[in-house]
């Protein structure tokens, strides 16, 4: 459940604590109240105790807002993967008034967390950023259908890290190892045909070939003559 | 920085923006973003930059032109082998 109305504000791992905030969920304002960018959760609780916590594998999006044509005042956006029924009320549905926004077809929660201080939005955003980095999906469910199922094999695989979207990938040996030596052959033919390709290739923009990618900040240098042999290792393999 | 970073993307015919950053779980920061469906997301219309997880992206169209599919290919196999290791 992603609604929860009685879990008090988290004390640690607070990244951003933002007061005169007001909550408006699904064009419904909640009043104002203080936004808790925390590294378990996110919340707000308008000081009565009265709240709601979201986890943040539910939040799909979120975003400042500075465009006053679209929305009065500048907030900071996030949109949940979830529909949330009002339960910080007791009473029966009141919240019939969007009806608009509540037939997407894949259930979702536009909330909008106005602060009164403007200049908060960036460290809002950022910090909701930081913990959207936190909690990665822990399985690997998604089989990434766009990849093409003969060059990953996945049935070779070593367990993964949980490295969330990426699938997992047998490592050069593991394969190698596997092959008889008519599949060495082939594979030895392969590599030879790719690292031509590679060499020949000139250096797209933008494309990485062989530089770190800073933005992954793992500090390996890809050796572009040991890693393009892998490819095809599962060529003739016996499954 | 990310070899993506720069060119337009559409995000599961959502949003359409510029990508700025992306990270190793996906998780996606565009900028400059459009809405292909304003009906369906009104208040998306008044967002200029956005984050989006990687979770819920279901995939990511390049302008078709500008992308060596092959290269592409290479770079991210390489990239998942290292970091297996």
């Amino acid at each position: 459940m992603v609604l929860l109305r009685s879990v008090p504000p988290p004390t640690e791992g607070v990244r951003h604590e933002q007061g005169e905030t007001t909550a408006v969920l699904d064009g419904k304002g909640l009043g104002t109240g203080t936004l808790y960018v925390a590294e378990t959760r996110l919340s707000w609780f308008d000081g009565s105790g009265m709240g709601f916590s979201l986890e943040y594998p539910t939040i799909s999006l979120h975003a400042i807002s500075r465009d006053l044509s679209a929305y009065p005042q500048e907030h900071l956006y996030v949109m949940v993967n979830a529909k949330l029924n009002d339960e910080m009320q007791e009473n029966a549905h009141d919240d019939e008034e969007d009806e608009d926004e509540e037939d997407d077809c894949e259930g979702i929660t536009e909330i909008r967390f106005v602060p009164s201080d403007k200049a908060a939005l960036e460290s809002m955003f950022s910090a909701m950023c930081e913990c959207q980095a936190l909690h990665p999906d822990p399985d690997d469910e998604d089989s990434n259908g766009d990849f093409d199922g003969d060059e990953y094999d996945v049935e070779e695989a070593a367990p993964e890290h949980g490295q969330g979207d990426i699938p997992s990938f047998c490592t050069y040996e593991e394969g190698v190892s596997g092959l008889r030596a008519e599949g060495q052959a082939t594979l030895q033919r392969l590599e030879g045909m790719l690292a031509q390709s590679v060499a020949n290739t000139f250096h797209m923009a933008g494309v990485r070939t062989d530089e770190t990618n800073g933005e992954f900040d793992d500090g390996v240098e890809v050796d572009a003559g040991s890693t393009v042999a892998g490819q095809f290792e599962d060529a003739d393999i016996d499954h | 920085m990310c070899p993506l970073c720069g060119w337009d993307v559409l995000v599961s015919y959502l949003i359409c923006g510029t990508l700025h950053s992306v990270d190793q779980y996906l998780n996606i920061k565009l900028t400059d973003i459009s809405v292909t469906d304003p009906e369906k997301y009104p208040h998306m219309l008044s967002v200029k930059n956005c984050f989006i997880r990687g979770s819920v992206v279901r995939y990511v169209q390049l302008p078709a032109d500008e992308v060596d599919t092959q290269l592409l290919q290479d770079a991210a196999r390489k990239e998942a082998l290292q970091q297996k290791q």
